[in-house]
């Protein structure tokens, strides 16, 4: 690979032209010259084969091998290095292309070690059963977490009796019943807001714990252990039986994506997607969605490229094909909107070697729209233990030297394992002393999926000025828009003139950069697309972890930036820390959001300590000696507090009636449906909605300035729960300066 | 291929019912089509939509094995799933047409071809019958064209046909639609009709008084006795084939009756064929034929008809071929009844339906008490309230309902359609459980959409001059739901009849008797 033409041909065309790139072109022309293809005969070009001719791909194999054993990512072993390729110059898709197939890995010697560690992989399903699986306690903080420490769970939510009882056993007997199958494979889709912090890095890929959510009951019978159930297709019941699939294909009926088995195994079933959507549309007509029993199949066309998603989870369609939407505009992120014209070049051409190692990040994604993980404490300790260990060791075998940060852009994928190994390590000890103290439990189903808007992290109106202004600083020397986050929670954020930066892209882009293991391990540069900035051009993305968790993200147009952007970072950092504002970051982390307890109750004391961070402001409020509710007054749970105007949200933590995390995603869901009731389309928004069923109450209040979302007791008296989110309103309002974040750019277009 | 490219402008609708196992080899499909609608479609448009419809059954059998396809939603096309028997599934596809009209809930669409296929069913028996006694399909694809072009004609307007839209949200379809009553007229009507015993669904009331069995408590005894005796001189078999007189259909009697035909309730009494020696008292039973001359007792009076019933000699007015049954006087509850016979073989069934004034009366007290549809409308309250297990529905009047402004009901329609989904997931995953949910939106224009499951049954309002406050809706419907609460009352006072027969009856008495239909309103308010 060159990185002089890479960057050469991303300067002029960001996107990889078929006819111009020796490397794309052969990949389009061998799936063109694959006829049968939409016929489930595999198509060769799909078949995994190695590229022996490519000697520089060899180290990068290895550079992989070495990343993976401190990458969560396990699965596609092999195309770390093409995502690390993608990000450093996107513009290079002969990289892509040369990239070893993630089914090579299993032939890389590299990879063996890494699966030798991994340790049980289990994946049950479990409709909220899991007495043993799921924490006491909201945080995860108990010892019944440990012996999961090495277990990668899968939960799902209806299902097997036998496999919550397994939970609910002694951790020896799970860990040795299921050691078996998770030795073959361990490749879970990781979802890296919760993985991905330093101390997990440093660990064994496999080792991690985690309830990952559900996916189906039949998933147990016979590939539980599988990551990404690689081994399935659609003849598999296992795969029948997922709740969830997303599908994207081109409009040739060729696999681009699956979530569940492999893309190179559900040709048949693409090309029937494929010969549905086209079947209605020879008609002149278009298919939205398809209702049978508890499936829904919604289809998304857009352009070339057709999103199909079968679900049985009660989303209305709606969340549905706002979701596929949200995952065309994570490939149009990685590839912009020219792909397109690959298609129009050769309407066979095959996109998967584009995506290659992206898979992540689509996962992660997915996960955000309906999956919760929760990283246990003891857990995290245990992981960052062993990565100090693990990257201890291996500096002293490699001795390299810890100077991540002087490399040309263009290098600081590639070339830069090695020394970053090293900031492992001086970040795996920090995180090592911040995780014995932060519960870590990581919320990953994001209502930004949903509600069109973002979230800031708590922070006192000072700190977050701060910020502010060393970003605007940066921000007037032709940087285009300036992030400062926190997983995926805005720290600050400031955009040059005119320009604005709307709540889906930061989504996207915080999704990219959280699930791209790569972009933790130093800092980046990587050519990236907005797609409602601009779906068609490429802008470039200066990203470094400031933290384990706060990153910042500078984005410009010119290919040539780094070294300024790296000056900028440098400046804003000193800042940062001179100005204490990352520790104060981490101290709002480790304090947590608003919680439904510190609501103000109107005429008598209040109880609850409040995070020091919000003191001032709730000093206003009165105290009480609320007596025994549990959740907050008058049986509220949680709430959501959407600004219109700043596009923002906050939410509040999770209350102890909620901590389940079968709970957290009934409460989710039931969000996304009243979402979708009060924006109806023909006759919404609606301005008010009360809802009752067997699981809450809900309250949604609507106006011209904001949108609340509580959810209460289901016995929850209706007078009160007004009186409620009446406080619930009045407490947002006086905390905005803490919770929101103002003088932003106004995201008016 | 591909579906019609436009369907017919001047229809709006296909409705296909297919059988999916008939026409499985290539070149054969069109056998798979029993009903085409319209019928002049070409044969290529035909076969893509049973293309399109059984591969949409296929593909969603992969996922969800035991519901497989029920709505396929296009841009400008929506399909509507009901597999009707096992290997017999319908589609209706309604186009969506611009002017915003097209919108409805796919439930109410989907109840059409529920509907179709019931009342089907109760003439010509199950479709699958229909094609084991002849596998051509020749004889179940007369009947089908037969019965659903007709039952298509009730919704045609101006040639076009008009499925059910939101504007038709506050109503049910196969359920009873009752009418409301006053309390005082309900409660006296309800008076009235106890001493006619227990009435069923028609109004008709079936009772059975077994005479050789002397068992039912209810039965007057000594009328029964007397019955018993003149069926034994001339209505059992034995009785009639003692003439041998070639009796016709339409033979004229010997007198007229100048008794009206009132709505009717029927009382039985049953005679097995019991024999006896036909020596027994002559009855005194003739004191009650007040109105009639007709000679019951001569012996040539009774005879069987071609359908079982036999038939006296007694006609109605001159002129009206139709026969009036004789009346008899009940001694012991002191009521005329109409006497009707039905014969099969050696069995004899005496069916009594009441003639007496109490009839008379009944139906007086309805008439003055029903008032017009809008006597008894809650003014501010469009509602429709529905209970499942019972099949019966009540509804605000339609004239009312369509005073309501189109985004009201275009929302309430989108909340119907939300709960649809709800109730359906329900009763997939937990049938047993009973499924209670509350749903109040308030919506852009003001108005509040109000949707409350609760016990089986279902309440849904609109109130559009509700006050501000979600506390006074809630109050609304609260104070609404105990009104219900008491009309509820009366329904389960009745006795407890098949869904499904209940609803066919009702449908087709309905369309053929009463045309404002409050039959049936008044038939279960009587209880």
């Amino acid at each position: 690979m060159d990185p002089e033409g890479a960057a050469a041909s991303a300067d002029s065309n960001p996107l990889p032209d078929p006819d111009a790139d020796p490397g794309l072109e052969d990949a389009g022309d061998a799936t063109g010259a694959e006829g049968t293809y939409a016929r489930r005969s595999l198509p060769e070009d799909l078949c995994p084969t190695p590229n022996p001719g490519e000697p520089d791909s060899v180290p990068d194999a290895d550079h992989v091998v070495v990343d993976r054993m401190n990458s969560l990512d396990l699965e596609d072993e092999g195309e770390t290095a093409s995502a690390e390729v993608l990000g450093s110059d996107g513009s290079a898709p002969a990289d892509f292309y040369r990239k070893p197939n993630p089914d090579d890995s299993d032939v890389n010697p590299g990879a063996e070690p890494a699966r030798a560690q991994d340790t049980s992989s289990l994946d049950f399903e479990d409709p909220g059963s899991a007495s043993g699986a799921e924490p006491p306690s909201g945080n995860g903080t108990l010892p019944s977490d440990f012996y999961m420490v090495e277990s990668e769970i899968e939960v799902v939510d209806e299902g097997c009796q036998v496999v919550g009882d397994m939970a609910g056993t002694s951790s020896l007997g799970v860990r040795g019943a299921w050691r078996e199958g998770s030795d073959q494979d361990g490749d879970v889709p990781h979802s890296p807001s919760s993985s991905g912090y330093a101390g997990e890095r440093g660990s064994s890929g496999g080792l991690s714990s985690g309830i990952e959510e559900l996916d189906d009951p039949g998933a147990l019978s016979d590939d539980w252990s599988r990551k990404r159930h690689r081994d399935e297709d659609d003849g598999s019941i296992s795969w029948r039986k997922r709740k969830k699939h997303y599908f994207i294909l081109s409009h040739s009926g060729k696999p681009i994506f699956s979530r569940y088995g492999d893309e190179h195994k559900l040709a048949g079933f693409s090309a029937t997607l494929q010969a549905i959507i086209s079947f209605v549309e020879n008609s002149g007509d278009h298919i939205k969605h398809v209702r049978a029993g508890n499936h829904q199949v919604v289809f998304v066309v857009k352009g070339p490229i057709y999103l199909v998603c079968i679900s049985c989870t009660e989303e209305p369609y709606e969340a549905l094909k706002r979701q596929l939407e949200l995952l065309y505009g994570q490939m149009l992120l990685i590839l912009t909107k020219s792909v397109n014209r690959c298609f129009e070049k050769n309407p066979k051409f095959d996109m998967t070697p584009l995506l290659s190692g992206t898979d992540a990040v689509f996962s992660s994604l997915i996960h955000s729209f309906s999956r919760r993980r929760i990283v246990s404490i003891p857990a995290a300790i245990l992981c960052v233990i062993l990565a100090a260990f693990a990257t201890a060791a291996l500096i002293s075998s490699t001795g390299l030297p810890c100077s991540s940060h002087n490399l040309p852009p263009t290098h600081c994928f590639v070339s830069e394992h090695h020394p970053s190994q090293a900031n492992y390590f001086v970040l795996s000890s920090f995180s090592l002393l911040l995780i014995l103290v932060v519960p870590y439990e990581i919320l990953s189903e994001n209502p930004a999926t949903f509600l069109h808007a973002y979230t800031c992290l708590p922070l006192s109106f000072a700190t977050r000025q701060a910020a502010g202004a060393i970003l605007q600083d940066v921000a007037d020397s032709g940087v285009l828009f300036a992030l400062l986050l926190c997983k995926h929670k805005v720290i600050s954020l400031v955009g040059a003139q005119k320009a604005s930066l709307h709540p889906d892209d930061m989504l996207l882009l915080s999704n990219f950069i959280m699930a791209s293991e790569s972009f933790r391990t130093s800092e980046s540069f990587s050519p990236i697309c907005l797609p409602r900035y601009n779906p068609m051009v490429f802008l470039y993305a200066y990203v470094d972890f400031l933290d384990v968790d706060t990153y910042l993200i500078l984005l410009t147009t010119g290919p040539d930036s780094f070294y300024h952007l790296k000056d900028c970072r440098i400046r804003i950092e000193s800042v940062l820390v001179k100005s204490n504002v990352l520790s104060e970051v981490q101290r709002s982390v480790l304090d947590g959001g608003l919680r439904v307890e510190d609501v103000p109750v109107d005429s008598s004391l209040r109880s609850g300590s409040l995070p020091p961070h919000l003191s001032a402001e709730k000093a206003s409020s009165e105290l009480s000696s609320s007596n025994t509710i549990i959740g907050g007054p008058s049986g509220l749970w949680h709430f959501i507090y959407r600004s219109i105007n700043l596009d923002q949200y906050v939410s509040s933590e999770f209350s102890s009636p909620i901590s389940s995390s079968s709970q957290q995603k009934r409460l989710f869901r039931a969000y996304q449906n009243l979402y979708a009731s009060m924006h109806d389309e023909g006759t919404g928004p609606h301005k008010t909605q009360f809802r009752r069923d067997g699981d809450f109450v809900i309250l949604c209040w609507i106006t011209q300035d904001f949108e609340l979302y509580a959810a209460f007791d289901p016995l929850a008296d209706k007078v009160q729960a007004i009186k409620a989110c009446n406080r619930v309103c009045q407490w947002v309002r006086d905390l905005e300066n803490v919770i929101f974040l103002f003088g932003a750019s106004p995201f008016s277009w | 291929m591909g579906l019609p490219s436009t369907m017919d402008a001047n229809e709006g609708i296909q409705l296909c019912v297919f059988d999916s196992r008939r026409g499985q080899r290539e070149g054969q499909e069109l056998d798979k089509i029993l009903f085409f609608y319209p019928p002049d479609c070409p044969y290529s448009v035909q076969l893509s939509v049973i293309g399109l419809s059984g591969g949409m059954i296929t593909f969603t059998r992969l996922f969800s094995p035991d519901a497989a396809c029920e709505v396929i939603e296009a841009e400008r096309h929506s399909h509507v799933f009901y597999q009707a028997e096992p290997d017999i599934w319908m589609v209706l596809i309604v186009e969506k047409v611009k002017d915003s009209e097209s919108i409805w809930r796919c439930d109410a669409l989907q109840a059409i071809l529920r509907e179709i296929h019931s009342l089907f069913t109760m003439f010509n028996g199950s479709l699958q019958n229909i094609l084991d006694k002849q596998p051509s399909g020749a004889l179940a694809r007369s009947c089908l064209y037969t019965f659903i072009t007709d039952y298509l004609t009730d919704f045609r307007v101006s040639k076009k046909i008009k499925v059910p839209t939101f504007r038709d949200c506050l109503k049910e379809r196969r359920t009873v639609q009752m009418l409301t009553i006053s309390r005082e007229v309900a409660i006296e009507v309800q008076y009235c009709t106890i001493p006619i015993s227990c009435p069923s669904i028609t109004v008709i009331h079936l009772r059975f008084l077994p005479i050789t069995t002397l068992n039912c408590p209810s039965a007057p005894q000594g009328d029964t006795a007397n019955m018993f005796t003149y069926a034994v001189l001339r209505l059992t078999p034995h009785a009639l084939s003692s003439k041998t007189s070639s009796w016709s259909y339409l033979r004229k009697g010997v007198s007229s009756s100048n008794v009206t035909v009132r709505s009717a309730s029927l009382n039985t009494g049953s005679s097995l064929e019991d024999y006896q020696d036909g020596s027994c008292n002559t009855s005194p039973r003739g004191q009650g034929q007040t109105y009639h001359t007709a000679r019951l007792l001569q012996t040539d009076n009774w005879s069987k008809g071609k359908d079982g019933f036999l038939v006296s000699g007694i006609h109605g007015e001159v002129g009206n071929l139709v026969d009036i049954p004789p009346i008899v006087w009940l001694q012991q509850t002191e009521e005329q009844v109409y006497l009707c016979v039905y014969q099969h073989r050696n069995l004899t069934i005496i069916f009594l339906i009441p003639a007496s004034e109490k009839i008379v009366y009944v139906e007086e007290k309805l008439s003055k008490g029903f008032g017009g549809e809008n006597a008894y409308h809650v003014s501010g309250y469009r509602y429709l309230l529905v209970d499942r297990d019972k099949s019966i529905s009540r509804a605000s009047p339609p004239g009312k309902v369509t005073t309501l402004a189109k985004d009201s009901l275009l929302a309430f329609n989108n909340l119907r359609e939300e709960v649809d989904l709800k109730k359906a997931r329900a009763n997939r995953e937990k049938p047993d459980c009973e499924n209670n949910f509350e749903m109040c939106i308030r919506a852009k224009n003001n108005a509040w959409l109000i949707a409350k499951i609760a016990r089986g049954r279902e309440l849904y309002m609109v109130l559009e001059k509700a006050n501000e406050t979600l506390l006074y809706a809630s109050d609304a419907v609260e104070k609404f739901s105990n009104r219900c609460f008491v009309i509820h009352v009366f329904f389960h006072c009745f006795p407890s009849l098949s869904k499904r027969s209940s609803i066919i009856f009702c449908r087709i008495i309905s369309s053929v008797t009463y045309s404002y239909g409050w039959y049936c309103d008044g038939a279960f308010s009587l209880d």
